[in-house]
């Protein structure tokens, strides 16, 4: 990140906490002046402030909706983020309040206060109180498990209490003694009990605990040299943030109770730490009034750790851990606390029946079959529902969520998202459209990178177009549909050049429909659209075709003269992902070339661009920084993805300084032209950076680069001649295929003979080396000269003249053989 | 009488000599190939980097028709690393060296095998492809660096993206390798010498003078001296004994 890091000054100097809403849209901060702060998450604007009559907030919990507030005057107040006002007060302590907490689905909000018992209140309904009295001392912290049936109460005699809410009388069911430090209720440290989001363990400064038996597990040492003010579990639960009143921040790998980085430019010490739900964000405030909103929290190369799925908790002797180091969506099912384990049955129930069905939190597994209604009180409809809207907290607990697959989202290649008030609309080989954020309106540039061809233009943009696609011969651009003006999506074409007056054109797709993808080339426009259709226009807004896709959602699209490759989103696969499946499409002559194949992806790994190569050949890359080239996709059922680089094995990174990913641009020229991201960037940002073009190199193996001694070197040499042959085997198989199935230019078809003569070179080469080691290497070296595609047999006199100057004379004579026998057509290439 | 020029290159020679260099290019507009006699020209089609003779390049430049890219050494991170080298105290005595020579290619097994030996010419030096390019090593200086350095930020100064930074770093490489070359000449004497390995075309033309009067001036002090040992030396091959270690001549011959 580059910019400094600066706190935001939200409150008067003094203690201030945070809590972000669950969807991760909002922010809330509260501090000791009499005024809220709501921050739109992602926006640099100034935050919504909510006045209120209260100062000193100690805490803050919340919901989509609204806000729980508690404050030094002993009162706990709900406020409404719909219409950022007060509603009520919920509750109103004699003494201050210290913490609150509030269930997951914000029915109920648990009130720690400086008197002994901590009171468990119905946000909606106040005079619902349940009040929890078994501590001895003040109580400083509070905080309800995931499924919101356990309420941990961290106490100031050093215990914790762990109360069960799901029944109406709570129950005490565990003291956990010797856990947390003795502390009172002002000072800064923090004795807060942080749960597991898989609800199995929850960590509380000084150890982790397993829920199930109550036994200590796991710790994460050796990170703070004094108390901890604040920890959180990250959403998935892979890592843990944790701050100290040293004026320490670090991260933590929950699997390995790793150190995964700490921070050193805190200035205050931290009193509150909150995750975003779903973004590399975290946010802290600290006891200066200060909020810090950090993006790009967790540093580039353990980002992978935030968008895999739950993590389970990290436990002794647990079953799962073994396999938990693979990403994979994982169903957690965590041990019965007393050995009652679930049938299969009963699991695929849960996943039929949703979450709140009758997956119950382990501590309640007892079943209130006959109604009695001596595990929990029926609601007002007498029934037990599945939707929890009353009587007790829900029991959502994630692990039993129900199972979501997940589709791979549009993307139009060659964009970049906003960032600040700009992106790229589309950056390629032509030339790149750019467009700034004018809040009213946007202004569109386009920039040419051949100024005597083009002419640069630049427009005032009222339709706030958000996709672009350009080439030679004209831009075209697309708005979404706005419900506010009754716009719908348009397209909107512009050539560059006319000999008539300008023809550009718009057209309106119907109500409802949005492109989430489209694509410009010499001969036509393709569009995919919200609905699923794929609409092809000509180049002067002619509809041609409009067929629905097989695979939908769609997810990019790109064309190349009449060839016009689909992507979409197929079934799924083992991995609770959808399969890409892509389609290859011939719109003059109407026919499919491919019809619903597999995009070849990697497990955890995305598409990050389509688009085809100068000579027209379909080129994916992805996340991984593979470029892969599809081999004979001009017959059905023929198609394979070919990798001519990746650019994880290149060179220039092999001293392992670099840290650099690429974005994708063109494959041209034999070359893969792309922009180099330093550092965690995923898009190239302004100013524009330059190109850079890579020599392609088939991963066939690798090799130490810069090898020192002269043995090594031969070993590099050779696996390079051996590359060379793969490289050039795959570039004479695309130019042959090319010129088998169009019309082709003689340029295109003198480029057959001439990539065959190259993987005969190389191979000359390959035997050359062969020929040097020794005789013993003669059968290699004779199946090398059998490889041979020239059919003139010029190549394998060649090959003879090698084997003779070697004076691998045996070697000789079978070349000579093979030679004779191919000139009189004894040996087809079927028989080899 | 001939011209009154000193023996070697001027600087001004080499300065011009490495207008010859390649550097890459990102042509602002199409371009065919040129024959020139120097060689083909690759054709220009932006915005692909093409190689270009550096004064084509400069030309192009100014008429703004193309963009220069600076060669990775030229960059700011590149430079303060070779200028760490330069003045590190463990390598003090050193001059950083040039960019690794490409791997020979003459690789035969038997010698003169006329079939391997695509050209059994080995280039070094200055005549090295992509001393200046987009491909250049990125963490050694090559033999025209301070020629191409001077050339492309007078002239392509919008193309760095620190100027300022780049320039300073450049004239403090310069300042630092001309100081070390004068250590080295103060121990000039009819025995010393200085090891110039990885000093550029410019500098040993900037020292020539000085370094070659100087060393022309102590021979001609020592003549007597050195004539007296060429005698003795002579007469102790005459007695059969093998010449002790003298390899002062060799030494100087090399300045």
């Amino acid at each position: 990140m580059a910019a400094r890091l600066r706190g935001r000054p939200a409150h008067a100097p003094g203690p201030t906490y945070l809590s972000y809403t669950p969807n991760g849209k909002k922010l809330i901060t509260v501090g000791v002046n009499g005024a809220l702060r709501v921050f739109q998450h992602g926006s640099d604007n100034e935050p919504a402030i909510i006045d209120v009559l209260t100062d000193g907030h100690t805490a803050v919990a919340s919901t989509n909706d609204f806000i729980v507030v508690g404050a030094e005057d002993g009162s706990v107040t709900k406020y409404s983020l719909l219409t950022n006002s007060m509603e009520e007060i919920l509750v109103r302590c004699s003494l201050p309040v210290r913490d609150v907490s509030l269930s997951k689905d914000g029915e109920w909000v648990a009130v720690a206060s400086d008197e002994l018992e901590v009171k468990v209140v119905n946000t909606r309904d106040m005079t619902r109180i349940m009040h929890l009295r078994d501590q001895s001392r003040p109580v400083k912290h509070v905080s309800f498990d995931v499924s919101g049936s356990t309420l941990a109460v961290s106490c100031t005699d050093g215990i914790v209490y762990m109360y069960s809410l799901s029944s109406e009388q709570p129950q005490l069911i565990k003291r956990v003694d010797g856990l947390i430090k003795t502390l009172e209720t002002d000072v800064e440290a923090s004795a807060k009990v942080a749960w597991h989001p898989d609800g199995r363990a929850f960590a509380a400064p000084t150890a982790t605990r397993a829920r199930s038996d109550w036994q200590r597990q796991k710790a994460f040492s050796g990170g703070h040299r004094a108390d901890i003010s604040a920890a959180a579990w990250s959403p998935n639960g892979a890592l843990l943030a944790t701050a100290g009143v040293d004026k320490s921040l670090c991260i933590w790998e929950t699997r390995s109770q790793r150190l995964l980085k700490s921070y050193d430019d805190v200035q205050n010490a931290i009193l509150a730490i909150d995750w975003h739900p779903t973004d590399n964000v975290c946010s802290y405030t600290n006891n200066n009034g200060e909020l810090f909103i950090r993006e790009d929290f967790v540093p580039g190369e353990h980002a992978k750790h935030l968008r895999i799925a739950l993590q389970p908790a990290p436990m002794n002797n647990d079953p799962l851990s073994e396999i938990s180091g693979n990403a994979r969506k994982q169903v957690g099912n965590g041990d019965k606390p007393n050995g009652v384990r679930r049938s299969a049955e009963d699991q695929y129930l849960d996943d039929l029946l949703g979450p709140d069905a009758m997956s119950e939190d382990e501590m309640d597994f007892i079943e209130d079959d006959d109604g009695a209604g001596y595990a929990e009180e029926t609601n007002h409809v007498g029934k037990r529902t599945a939707v929890a809207n009353g009587g007790r907290p829900a029991k959502r607990h994630a692990p039993f969520a129900t199972w979501n697959p997940q589709v791979h989202e549009a993307f139009q290649p060659g964009s970049t998202p906003w960032r600040g008030d700009r992106r790229y609309l589309c950056l390629n080989m032509t030339g790149f459209v750019w467009t700034v954020n004018q809040d009213t309106h946007h202004t569109v540039t386009v920039e040419f990178h051949d100024r005597q061809e083009h002419r640069d233009f630049h427009f005032t943009d009222p339709y706030k177009y958000d996709k672009a696609s350009l080439n030679e011969k004209g831009t075209l651009f697309s708005c979404r549909p706005s419900s506010q003006t009754q716009q719908r999506a348009v397209l909107y074409y512009r050539p560059h050049e006319t000999w008539t007056t300008r023809t550009d054109w718009r057209t309106q797709l119907p109500a409802g429909e949005e492109v989430t993808s489209m694509s410009l080339s010499e001969s036509c426009i393709v569009a995919t659209t919200s609905k699923g259709y794929v609409r092809i226009y000509s180049l002067f807004g002619l509809p041609l075709k409009v067929y629905r896709q097989k695979s939908m959602p769609a997810v990019t699209c790109a064309s190349w003269r009449d060839y016009v490759i689909t992507v979409g989103n197929g079934s799924v696969g083992g991995d609770g992902t959808t399969r890409m499946l892509y389609t290859i499409d011939n719109i003059r002559r109407d026919e499919l070339c491919q019809s619903e194949d597999v995009v070849a992806l990697g497990e955890d790994t995305e598409l990050r661009s389509v688009f085809f190569s100068d000579k027209g050949d379909p080129c994916i890359y992805d996340t991984e920084g593979v470029l892969l080239i599809l081999l004979h996709w001009r017959t059905p059922g023929q198609a394979k993805w070919v990798p001519l680089l990746d650019t994880k094995t290149m060179d220039r990174l092999a001293s392992g300084r670099k840290d650099e990913t690429y974005w994708p641009v063109a494959v041209a020229n034999n070359k893969f032209h792309c922009i180099i991201l330093k550092g965690s960037d995923v898009y190239p940002h302004f100013p524009r950076p330059l190109l850079v073009d890579f020599d392609f190199k088939i991963p066939v193996s690798s090799f130490p680069a810069g090898a020192a001694d002269d043995e090594d070197r031969d070993a590099a040499q050779q696996k390079n001649l051996e590359e060379q042959y793969v490289r050039a085997s795959l570039q004479h198989s695309l130019a042959s295929d090319l010129v088998d199935n169009t019309n082709a230019t003689s340029a295109q078809k003198a480029e057959v003979p001439v990539m065959e003569r190259e993987v005969d070179k190389a191979l000359l080469q390959l035997l050359a080396a062969e020929c040097r080691e020794g005789e013993e290497r003669g059968m290699k070296a004779l199946e090398i000269a059998a490889l041979m595609r020239d059919r003139t047999g010029k190549m394998l006199e060649a090959a003879g003249k090698i084997a003779a100057r070697f004076q691998r004379d045996i070697l000789g004579e079978k070349i000579t053989q093979l030679a004779e026998r191919r000139l009189v057509g004894l040996v087809d290439e079927e028989d080899m | 009488m001939a011209l009154p020029l000193p023996p070697g290159l001027t600087p001004s020679e080499v300065g011009f000599l490495c207008e010859m260099e390649h550097v890459t290019v990102i042509p602002r507009q199409t371009l065919d190939g040129l024959e020139l006699l120097g060689g083909p020209t690759g054709a220009l089609k932006p915005p692909l980097p093409t190689p270009l003779p550096l004064w084509l390049a400069l030309l192009l430049k100014k008429q703004r028709r193309a963009n220069i890219t600076p060669p990775p050494w030229l960059s700011v991170e590149a430079l303060t690393q070779i200028l760490d080298f330069e003045t590190d105290e463990r390598t003090a005595e050193l001059f950083s060296p040039l960019p690794d020579l490409p791997p020979a290619t003459t690789t035969a097994p038997l010698e003169g095998d006329p079939y391997l030996a695509h050209d059994s010419l080995e280039l070094s030096a200055p005549f090295l492809k992509d001393a200046a390019t987009a491909r250049a090593q990125a963490d050694a200086l090559p033999y025209h660096w301070l020629e191409i350095g001077h050339l492309l930020i007078t002239h392509a100064a919008d193309d760095f993206d620190d100027l300022d930074a780049v320039r300073k770093l450049l004239r403090d490489l310069r300042e630092v390798r001309m100081s070390k070359l004068r250590k080295g000449f103060e121990v000039l004497d009819a025995g010393g010498g200085v090891k110039m390995n990885g000093v550029g075309g410019m500098e040993i033309a900037e020292v020539r003078g000085f370094v070659g009067g100087v060393v022309d001036g102590l021979r001609r002090l020592n003549r007597s001296r050195e004539e007296s040992r060429k005698e003795r030396e002579t007469e102790e091959r005459e007695n059969g004994l093998g010449s002790s270690s003298y390899r002062d001549d060799e030494d100087e011959d090399m300045l």
